[in-house]
């Protein structure tokens, strides 16, 4: 067996790199990643996009989700060298310059956000929802953010905020 | 008032533009150059003595940086209660023996996550294992394994009693004498996480004498007294910084053990260090909230009058006293404060196990204190044939009274909320209806109800809140204030009330936070109190910045300040509206003829500003709060009655929090706290053998999704009464309101089912019992009447 107290980590942390190229936000980046580094790690620590939060790190709450080739992914369990030459968006690649997407506007429109933590990952599920289906159903919504984890709102205003941005009759609480 | 241009009105969040970019800084986001990797290493056993701890092997590993016992620190010790009565009592890592399963018990910094893992495997400790024990009441017994001794001024033959609370009024056994009916119940709560999405993380980076900290937090001035005191450093050399913070709900205010090792670790090591708990080690290590077991006896009228209660509480407060000592004197002032109670004896026990130290949550003792109390009354009710809106408003406080603590309810909303909820709801025409008559099919609807009330502001250390208000030359204004935003809204709120004060915009307000070394003391997020105290601070410093702003206008204008008024950053004269100056024109004076005044408002806030002290956790003496909010909550709910699951269908919370400043901000804790309640009623429990987690993860414990969402209707009660002349008249609304519907919650199972539930969570599996419990009864003959019975 290895004894790492003399060879130190570095046997294992030799495992070599490997450069995988992701276009985030229409931007390609090349990173040197280990194999077991997850989508996650790469967008945030290399790439250096922390919109994206880390938070159960097993796929149980949602709040790491992006879009890879426009499917929402957990980037938590997702390795980054699965994503090699992949499209990849985050939260930060919703907005265009200044202008927010309606998604994001009705998310302040409706109190949708409180501490904000859930907010990248919900938005990432419910911009996939909106790109395939424009006028979502309260079912499609419901089963589109299963996955996101929410302990701040009781969802009730995301649902509405999702409602608002595809034009379905709910108006705007916040001013 | 129909001149509020801002306070009253639901602006949209301050941070929300940055929380939907991906632009908000947490702490896991802020990034040094040179930071190592922390991590812990946790006591595998709940209760052993600790013989031997060998670091050589962890040290001599290729990239480990730094490895620490407790033989590295200064050995001082913190607690959420310092009271000459309650000393500090928790070494940041263990002395000796271990308490708990997870308690922290050597901290090491390595170049990465990796390294530090695999060294925190090669630390070496040898244990003795000693008997442990789990359950307050059998710790209680003497004889019992003894986690600490009990409290030298508990009396009691018990064991492991950290602390008692005790205070009695009226006279207890006459009231019980001369009440017409007395019932005695048992209830018991359980064990939740609090479930915020942020991870407990800290970045700690020690340089040129100064520590500089990123950390999860509900308060930055009480994170500084506690990580500057066990690092034996004065307040001025540990600076919390600003960070957004991703949830907390009472489980991110004590000092954490990772907090202070992140620290030391950056002392040796003179690199940043950055410690994130794992879900895991949040789940099975770190603070949940309190499950308390409480017996109680109440007499009543005939009619339903509370003569004379008597309540007994133990809470479970784990290897330590954490908020232990607390709960057990907040479970009794949330008995106290909804109804009258002429008799009353309280006895709160807080007794050591080998469980995880507890924290608070959400309520604090209310939850729990306010399901068994609503409970017990619903039953009282239907013994004596009375509906549970009537034997609520027969109790209710009303607007004026006088507490037993000396405190006074003011305009209290009480009865109105109860009669608002129950007109609402339609409650009494669905009140029994299933059990009357039971629908067709598995699902019978019940519905329900429960009130709450709740302290804001209450003092405890920092005490009070200071806020700064700068004018920029331009007229707009920065405002330094320590508040934290946790999601609450905070920065909303105070930029709100500051656009209000000084007639300018909400985009010419911009809040600078939460920053120990730049901005004010505050009281932090974690008293319900922000709101009132800060909020009110943040009023007298924009009304000081005004008044100087208008003494300069005067000079200037040759008008009486009577007679000036201001507004869209204009001073003018209410006589001439000819005679004005713009701020940008009476800035430039001021400077000009003020040797420099640039204008540069203050202001501060305490509660109760003639109480020196906060009351007495062991004897329950001395006054609260001058900030009573108050609720009734109504649940309906559905019970498969086949497979005993029963799910929140509606909520309906009618409160009185006072002026809102923000109506939707408002609404949004009311959404927040039903979901919350609904998860702690049907759902959520940490579950626990021999002090082990058995279900350390959102697989295994579930908290509410998208699919478990209720209605949520709200109503505010005689807010009127506060928007004339007194529009920052605000009171509690984040974390009362999970109480009242747990209640209500129950009421309606019992409502759709006939089945009484005591202990929560109201599983379908317990559900299922009842049902089958009754259905056997009822099968059974019935007994033969008693002849001269």
């Amino acid at each position: 067996m290895l004894d790492v107290t003399k060879s130190g980590l570095g046997s294992e942390a030799r495992t070599r790199a490997r450069l995988v190229s992701l276009c985030v936000n229409g931007e390609w980046h090349e990173v040197a990643v280990k194999p077991r580094v997850t989508l996650v790690e790469a967008i945030r620590d290399a790439i250096g996009l922390t919109g994206t939060k880390a938070s159960c790190e097993c796929g149980t709450c949602g709040a790491c989700t992006v879009l890879v080739d426009g499917r929402p992914v957990l980037a938590c369990i997702t390795l980054a060298v699965e994503c090699d030459g992949r499209q990849v968006r985050t939260v930060e690649g919703l907005a265009d310059g200044e202008k927010l997407s309606a998604l994001q506007e009705a998310f302040l429109d409706q109190g949708g956000l409180q501490c904000g933590f859930c907010t990248p990952g919900m938005l990432m599920s419910a911009t996939a929802l909106l790109e395939r289906s424009p006028r979502p159903s309260r079912e499609e919504i419901n089963k589109a953010l299963e996955g996101n984890l929410c302990r701040c709102t009781g969802y009730n205003a995301i649902v509405d905020a999702v409602l608002q941005a595809s034009g379905q009759g709910v108006k705007p609480v916040m001013k | 008032m129909s001149d509020l241009n801002y306070v009253g009105k639901s602006w949209r969040r301050k941070d929300g533009p940055d929380k939907v970019t991906g632009k908000a800084v947490y702490a896991q986001d802020v990034k040094l150059p040179g930071t190592l990797a922390g991590r812990i290493l946790r006591s595998p056993h709940p209760h052993a003595r600790i013989a031997r701890i060998d670091t050589s092997r962890a040290r001599a590993l290729p990239g480990v940086k730094a490895v620490i016992t407790v033989d590295d620190t200064k050995g001082i010790r913190h607690g959420f209660v310092e009271t000459p009565r309650y000393p500090a009592d928790q070494e940041v890592l263990a002395r000796g023996k271990v308490v708990y399963v997870g308690e922290e018990v050597a901290a090491v910094a390595a170049v990465d996550q990796i390294t530090a893992l695999k060294a925190v495997e090669l630390i070496e400790v040898e244990y003795e294992e000693l008997p442990a024990v789990f359950d307050p009441v059998e710790a209680m017994k003497p004889g019992a394994p003894e986690v600490h001794p009990s409290h030298p001024k508990v009396t009691d033959p018990y064991a492991n009693v950290g602390g008692k609370s005790e205070t009695e009024w009226g006279d207890v056994e006459r009231g019980f004498a001369e009440s017409d009916y007395v019932r005695e119940d048992r209830f018991e709560s359980h064990l939740r996480t609090h479930g915020y999405l942020e991870p407990h993380v800290t970045l700690a980076h020690w340089e040129g004498g100064k520590m500089n900290v990123w950390t999860s937090s509900m308060g930055a001035f009480v994170k500084r007294a506690k990580l500057a005191r066990t690092l034996d450093l004065p307040y001025s050399a540990v600076r919390i910084h600003k960070t957004y913070v991703g949830g907390t709900f009472g489980g991110k205010i004590d000092l954490y053990s990772h907090e202070y090792c992140a620290a030391r670790l950056s002392m040796i090591t003179g690199r940043p260090v950055r410690i994130v708990a794992t879900r895991e080690e949040i789940f099975s290590a770190y603070r949940h909230g309190q499950p308390l077991a409480m017996e109680i006896k109440t007499g009543v009228k005939k009619d339903g009058t509370i003569v004379a209660q008597q309540i007994r509480v133990i809470n479970n407060s784990g290897g330590f006293r954490g908020s232990g000592v607390v709960v057990i004197f907040l479970a009794w002032g949330f008995t106290m404060i909804p109804y009258r109670i002429p008799n009353l004896r309280y006895e709160g026990f807080s007794v050591y196990t080998n469980y995880p130290v507890r924290a608070p949550q959400r309520g604090h003792g209310a939850p729990q204190i306010r399901f068994a109390i609503e409970s017990q009354l619903d039953r009282i009710a239907e013994e004596l044939g009375i509906d549970p809106i009537t034997i609520r408003l027969r109790n209710a406080r009303l607007p004026g009274e006088a507490l037993p603590n000396g405190d006074n309810v003011h305009n209290a909303g009480l009865a109105d909320c109860i009669k608002v909820a129950a007109e609402k709801s339609g409650f009494l025409e669905k009140h029994g209806r299933d059990r009357r008559s039971p629908p067709q099919g598995t699902i019978r609807r019940g519905i329900g109800i429960g009130v709450s009330a709740y302290m804001g502001g209450t003092l405890i250390y920092p005490n009070g809140s200071a806020v700064i208000v700068k004018m920029n030359d331009d007229g707009s204004a920065v405002v330094l204030t320590g508040a934290i935003d946790i999601g609450q809204g905070s920065e909303t709120v105070i930029s709100q009330i500051v656009a209000e004060e000084l007639a300018i915009g909400m985009d010419d307000v911009k809040i600078v936070s939460s920053d120990t070394d730049t901005t004010p003391q505050d009281i932090g997020a974690w008293i319900s109190g922000m709101t009132y105290v800060t909020g009110n601070a943040a009023r007298q410093a924009a009304g000081n910045a005004r008044d100087k702003l208008v003494a300069v206008a005067s000079e200037r204008l040759g008008v009486p300040v009577g007679d000036l008024a201001v507004k869209d950053k204009v001073v003018y004269s209410t006589r001439d509206p000819s005679a004005r100056m713009t701020y940008r024109e009476v800035i430039a004076a001021s400077v000009a003829t003020r040797r420099g005044d640039t204008v540069i408002g203050e202001g501060y806030w305490r509660t109760m500003r003639d109480e020196p002290n906060h009351p007495s956790l062991a004897t329950t003496k001395g006054r609260w709060t001058e900030n009573y909010a108050f609720s009734a909550q109504v649940a309906e709910v559905e019970v498969d009655i086949e497979t005993g699951e029963a799910r929140l269908v509606k909520a309906l919370t009618v409160h009185d929090c006072g002026f809102p400043v923000n109506p939707a901000l408002v609404k949004g804790q009311i959404d927040g706290q039903i979901s919350m309640a609904l998860g702690h009623a049907f759902m959520e429990e940490v579950m626990t053998k021999d002090g082990y987690t058995l279900n350390p993860n959102w697989l295994d414990y579930r908290m509410p999704t998208i699919h478990n969402m209720a209605v949520s209707e709200d109503a505010d009660v005689i807010t009127e009464q506060y928007r004339v002349g007194q529009p920052y008249r605000t009171k509690e609304v984040g974390e009362g309101l999970v109480s009242g519907i747990l209640a209500a919650m129950a009421n309606a199972v019992y409502d759709a089912t006939g089945v009484r539930l005591n202990s929560t969570p109201f599983t379908a599996e317990r559900i299922l019992y009842g049902l089958k419990a009754l259905e056997f009864k009822a099968k059974q003959p019935k007994p033969k009447e008693k002849v001269g019975a």
